[in-house]
């Protein structure tokens, strides 16, 4: 995987989605589809329900993809936040009944092959993990709870039992250590 | 809050996580404020990052059917099929002009055909008429020439008879004592191509003596001028054959005119 490249190809398919180019939109797809949809079962946790907004967010990539500004971040990061959002939506949306027995039954992905794990640039992967996995347990949980679970601060806070002013303040630390850990890297490999 | 309060909040905002009110003046801020929108794209960009933090996973491969189906299917509801708009051409005085010109000239050019036809059209029946009138003078010449020989005295005259393959034809001979002749024709059928008749000049135990060829027009009239051989000056018998163009030294039968009945 060359990511400098891939990260020009993207912004051309988003602008031959624009164009209606079906073509485009299966790439994009081809490209991206594990690691959105490994995102959407872990907010989810059910691959049946992040199928279903794994093909909302493609859908809306279709309809609206004049809406990505290059100025305003990557299709990386704009795909992610297209596909977060609407997990958490999704999330939020489910009867609490069964978010409480999607939360006792939480269960890591199916992982998914080798050639795809590749395609998927695993190496990207290993740095954001060990570098989440570095931060203290009372900075990262928050990140988590916030990032996957979809809770506001006073949500986090409430959870861990911690007041709502040092959950802020841990949410703010862990994530600056966490682009400090990326530093650089993170423009070079595309998020 | 101010704008360090506000910056402060970008982080948190970029991972969805503030609180609906802390939400909304932050979003009021970063309307008003470049430097805050700037920094909120670093930090979408850092939070993003954390997606990867997901086990990857292979959705089935029906979700791509799914969504190349629906896409599909909303271009045709929609019905914005990919046709390439017919284009108008533009309105333009000059064009325009151009066209009525060369329609104009395409007009003139054809009535100036259309005079020119009837011009030659008028000119072949002219043509055709002084050529009428040629012959018919000519024709007149022959009969003044005909009645002058016949006022001459001493002129005789001869008539032939159409046989059985001209039966409607006749012919008149007028001949001085100089041997000039006249012979005036009527009736004979058209000669085929390559044929004309001949005159023959036909006395008692001499083989027959050749006149000149002629042809006729399309009523078998025919004026020949020719000159007897002396000895025809007591021919007995005047006869015209049809032969070979050029003529023929002896007549090919059968006879078409003859003076003996």
């Amino acid at each position: 995987m060359q990511p400098e490249q891939a990260q020009v190809s993207d912004v051309e398919l988003l602008a031959a989605i624009v164009r209606k180019d079906e073509t485009a939109l299966a790439e994009l797809y081809d490209r991206y589809r594990v690691i959105l949809f490994g995102l959407l079962v872990r907010i989810l946790n059910s691959r049946e329900e992040a199928e279903d907004v794994l093909q909302e967010v493609f859908l809306q990539v279709w309809r609206r993809a004049a809406d990505f500004d290059e100025k305003r971040g990557r299709p990386f990061t704009w795909l992610v936040t297209l596909a977060r959002s609407r997990g958490i939506d999704r999330l939020r949306s489910l009867a609490a009944r069964e978010r409480v027995a999607l939360a006792g039954a939480k269960q890591p992905a199916e992982e998914v092959s080798d050639a795809a794990a590749d395609a998927f640039a695993s190496e990207q992967r290993t740095l954001v993990t060990t570098a989440l996995e570095q931060l203290p347990e009372e900075q990262r949980r928050p990140l988590i709870l916030a990032y996957f679970d979809g809770l506001t601060q006073s949500e986090i806070a409430a959870k861990l039992g911690a007041p709502l002013g040092t959950v802020k303040t841990r949410m703010r630390t862990g994530l600056m250590k966490l682009r400090e850990a990326l530093g650089n890297q993170s423009t070079s490999f595309g998020f | 809050m101010s704008h360090e309060d506000f910056k402060v909040m970008i982080p948190a905002h970029a991972l969805s996580a503030l609180d609906w009110t802390d939400d909304r003046a932050l979003t009021d801020h970063l309307a008003e404020c470049a430097e805050c929108q700037q920094e909120l794209i670093g930090w979408e960009q850092t939070a993003a990052a954390v997606a990867l933090s997901a086990s990857p996973a292979e959705p089935s491969p029906l979700v791509r059917q799914r969504i190349l189906s629906q896409i599909r299917s909303d271009g045709e509801s929609l019905g914005t099929p990919k046709i390439v708009p017919f284009k108008l051409a533009q309105k333009n005085i000059w064009s325009s002009l151009g066209s009525l010109g060369a329609i104009a000239a395409a007009v003139v050019f054809a009535l100036l055909l259309g005079y020119l036809f009837l011009l030659w059209r008028e000119n072949r029946a002219m043509r055709n008429e002084v050529q009428t009138l040629l012959l018919e003078k000519q024709r007149i010449q022959k009969d003044l020439e005909m009645v002058t020989m016949l006022k001459k005295p001493g002129t005789k005259l001869m008539e032939l008879s159409g046989t059985a393959v001209a039966p409607g034809a006749f012919a008149k001979l007028a001949f001085d004592q100089s041997g000039h002749a006249m012979v005036m024709t009527n009736g004979l059928p058209a000669a085929p191509a390559g044929k004309e008749y001949q005159l023959w000049y036909i006395v008692a135990g001499k083989p027959p003596m050749r006149g000149k060829t002629f042809s006729t027009d399309r009523q078998g009239t025919g004026m020949i001028e020719d000159q007897l051989p002396a000895e025809a000056l007591k021919a007995s018998v005047v006869a015209v054959t049809l032969e070979p163009q050029g003529g023929s030294d002896t007549p090919t039968m059968p006879m078409y005119l003859s003076s003996r009945s």
